[in-house]
């Protein structure tokens, strides 16, 4: 191993690509290309130049009153203000702690988080679609105990709540956790993942039968004085009754939805891509589907909607808060933009500015019908 | 970490559908080390939504551009390489844990499969720099394939396998690691997750194979370092980069995760890319 010798590629294949590459290069460049891909660019430089949004609403109103009690009966959760960051795409809160001023937030949903360790499904677990992604972390946590002993001291620090996020097989599970976490300071609240896709046992089956979901309610109710949310499938056929078991088994809010179950096909095409097969769709790609559930539930139960599923700007917080949510949570889009649940505090306050307003209050409701009526019930039929 | 614009500077196709872009991105130039990735924010203008994870290929502090090499396998990817000069990425970065080089390692070698030269190529740089002398094995399907040699330094011993005996030795790069795992002092690898495997285990067996003893404490036991540590990795003959489908990169969604020895899932955004070989359970599967 004295002498370095080497070994060079055929300069044939150096040259080659090197001459290749001059036509690609006056290819993207030439005329013969239609505008189609420029303004395409053009389009696509506008996100990745978000600071610009960011310095135009860099001073916010201080007038605008943005808070929100997500626990009216017992008053025990008040939010600075109503965006929140939902279940899975935050971890803990410090995971994102170098980019994100978390202590902006409204509140934070941690991971869900079960009573013994979970090591979750095999990969892949995630996979990009259209307008969407599929998960299929399979609830991966250290377990009740290890989370508390690890993040509370944290979260007790910081002055935005964090609503733990819970899911079991059982309700006895249910129970057991929630139990442990009452009292410990630093839980602003729990939420109550009763609808998980990616679990083999438990997780959804509470959330797709009316019965089912009141029980593990009000259960969990019973064991603790904890603010309670509790978290919505959509992957039932109709929602509202499952609303109205919840509300009246005693949670505090409801947020709606949870992601849809679906499937990717590997590249090879010859096996589904996720390692557990089914996955959860979250994203832009499931908007529409959560404002039809906002719309319906908020319409049907008096407690408060949190809505989540798909938001990527502030047009679409205004929308789910005039299908009647008084709240929202930002997922998927927060692992594309880690600024933009702050920076939506900031653009929700400037927007109400901008319509004289002092709090977003008067923007919540304003699409849903003055009465409930036949266009909620119709189209059951023929949904899955 | 940090969210940062990176304004392209060049943008080349250096193999087929292979392409090297230069970014002026004087945070990330600087602050960066080899093994580690940025997270690429690509146009949503057709719903993409995640950004995409990948090696800091080169990084030049002096005149603050790093670059990125990367295959077009799908949209994303594609819309980068339409990007032209003066317009900007949003990078979030650097992201995982960096190659661990033992301060005494005279010989490295560095194993690359195909687009896994990504992955170490930042470590020939900085292992020339700290004047060791590097071996490159690169293993790919044809000539047609392979990383030419004159985007490496000079200093680099660089030898070629591909599957079809275009270039090079026949056959796969695992082959030609028995001339060289003699000489070496610590080895790293990128590539197909198969290669990685057959290189740990040709790793574990190296000991016993070229019959040299255990180095370290005369009477063992005494301090261990846990593993995955910095100062454990070090001590570690072979060490992978990983690749995963990411989705957060900063260790909240726990979407890209490999199965170690523990029997904890590790995930590659975070204890990752870079991992002892060791660490990983190979036959897991995951």
């Amino acid at each position: 191993m004295k002498a370095k010798k080497r070994v060079v590629t055929s300069g044939a294949s150096a040259s080659a690509s090197r001459t290749r590459r001059r036509p690609t290069v006056r290819r993207v460049t030439s005329a013969i290309v239609p505008a189609r891909p420029v303004a395409k660019r053009e389009r696509a430089a506008s996100p990745a130049g978000g600071s610009t949004v960011e310095s135009v609403v860099a001073q916010p109103p201080a007038s605008v009153d943005l808070s929100v009690d997500l626990a009216p009966r017992r008053g025990g959760l008040r939010l600075a203000n109503p965006i929140l960051v939902a279940s899975g795409t935050f971890g803990y809160g410090i995971e994102y702690g170098e980019v994100v001023d978390v202590e902006r937030l409204g509140a934070i949903c941690c991971k869900g988080t079960t009573l013994k360790p979970r090591i979750g499904n095999p990969p892949p677990r995630v996979t990009e679609t259209p307008a969407g992604m599929l998960n299929s972390i399979g609830l991966q946590n250290p377990g009740i105990d290890a989370v508390l002993e690890k993040y509370a001291p944290l979260w007790q620090r910081w002055s935005v709540p964090v609503i733990v996020n819970v899911a079991g097989e059982s309700i006895a599970d249910y129970v057991e956790v929630v139990r442990r976490l009452d009292g410990v300071p630093g839980v602003a609240g729990v939420e109550l993942n009763i609808s998980c896709p990616n679990v083999g046992k438990g997780g959804l089956q509470f959330a797709i039968d009316a019965e089912a979901a009141g029980a593990v309610t009000a259960a969990v109710r019973r064991a603790t004085g904890l603010p309670l949310l509790v978290k919505l499938s959509p992957n039932v056929a109709d929602v509202r009754p499952i609303a109205r078991a919840i509300e009246a088994a005693g949670a505090d809010a409801i947020s709606a939805i949870n992601t849809l179950s679906g499937i990717a096909v590997a590249r090879d095409r010859t096996r589904p891509l996720l390692g557990n097969v089914f996955g959860g769709l979250s994203g832009p790609a499931i908007k529409p589907v959560a404002l039809r559930i906002v719309y319906e539930v908020s319409q049907v139960v008096d407690i408060p909607v949190v809505a989540i599923g798909g938001i990527v700007e502030l047009g679409d917080v205004l929308d789910f808060l005039a299908v009647g949510a008084v709240a929202v949570q930002v997922g998927t889009a927060i692992f594309a933009d880690p600024t933009l649940p702050v920076r939506l505090v900031d653009e929700l306050a400037v927007e109400c500015a901008r319509r004289d307003l002092d709090s977003y209050r008067p923007l919540i409701g304003t699409a849903l019908p003055r009465k409930p009526g036949p266009p909620s019930v119709k189209g059951v039929e023929y949904r899955p | 970490m940090r969210l940062v614009p990176a304004e392209l500077v060049e943008s080349r196709q250096i193999l087929p559908g292979q392409w090297i872009q230069s970014f002026h991105a004087p945070a990330l130039a600087s602050g960066s080390r080899a093994g580690q990735f940025v997270h690429v924010r690509t146009g949503d203008y057709s719903g993409l939504l995640l950004r995409r994870p990948l090696s800091i290929n080169t990084a030049d502090p002096a005149t603050g551009v790093i670059t990125i090499h990367f295959r077009t396998v799908g949209r994303g990817t594609d819309w980068l390489t339409r990007l032209r000069p003066g317009e900007t990425l949003d990078m979030l970065g650097p992201l995982g844990r960096p190659f661990e080089v033992d301060p005494r390692s005279r010989h490295l070698l560095l194993v690359a499969g195909g687009l896994g030269i990504a992955g170490v190529r930042m470590l020939i740089d900085e292992a020339i720099r700290d004047g060791r002398q590097v071996v490159v094995l690169f293993g790919a399907a044809s000539a047609r394939d392979v990383y030419p040699s004159s985007l490496l330094p000079d200093e680099v011993e660089y030898a070629v396998a591909t599957d079809d005996g275009s270039l090079g030795h026949a056959g796969l790069v695992t082959e030609l690691v028995a001339d060289y795992e003699a000489w070496a002092d610590q080895a790293f690898a990128c590539g197909p997750k198969p290669m990685l495997a057959a290189l740990a285990t040709l790793a574990a067996g190296r000991r016993e194979r070229l019959g040299v003893a255990k180095l370290g404490r005369k009477r063992g036991g005494g301090r261990r370092d846990p593993v995955g540590s910095p100062a454990a990795r070090r001590k570690s003959f072979l060490q992978v980069a990983l690749e995963q489908n990411m989705g957060c990169a900063v260790g909240a969604c726990l979407g890209c995760v490999v199965m170690g020895v523990t029997g904890q899932p590790q995930r590659v955004c975070r204890e990752g890319p870079v991992f002892a070989a060791e660490e990983i359970a190979w036959e897991a599967g995951w």
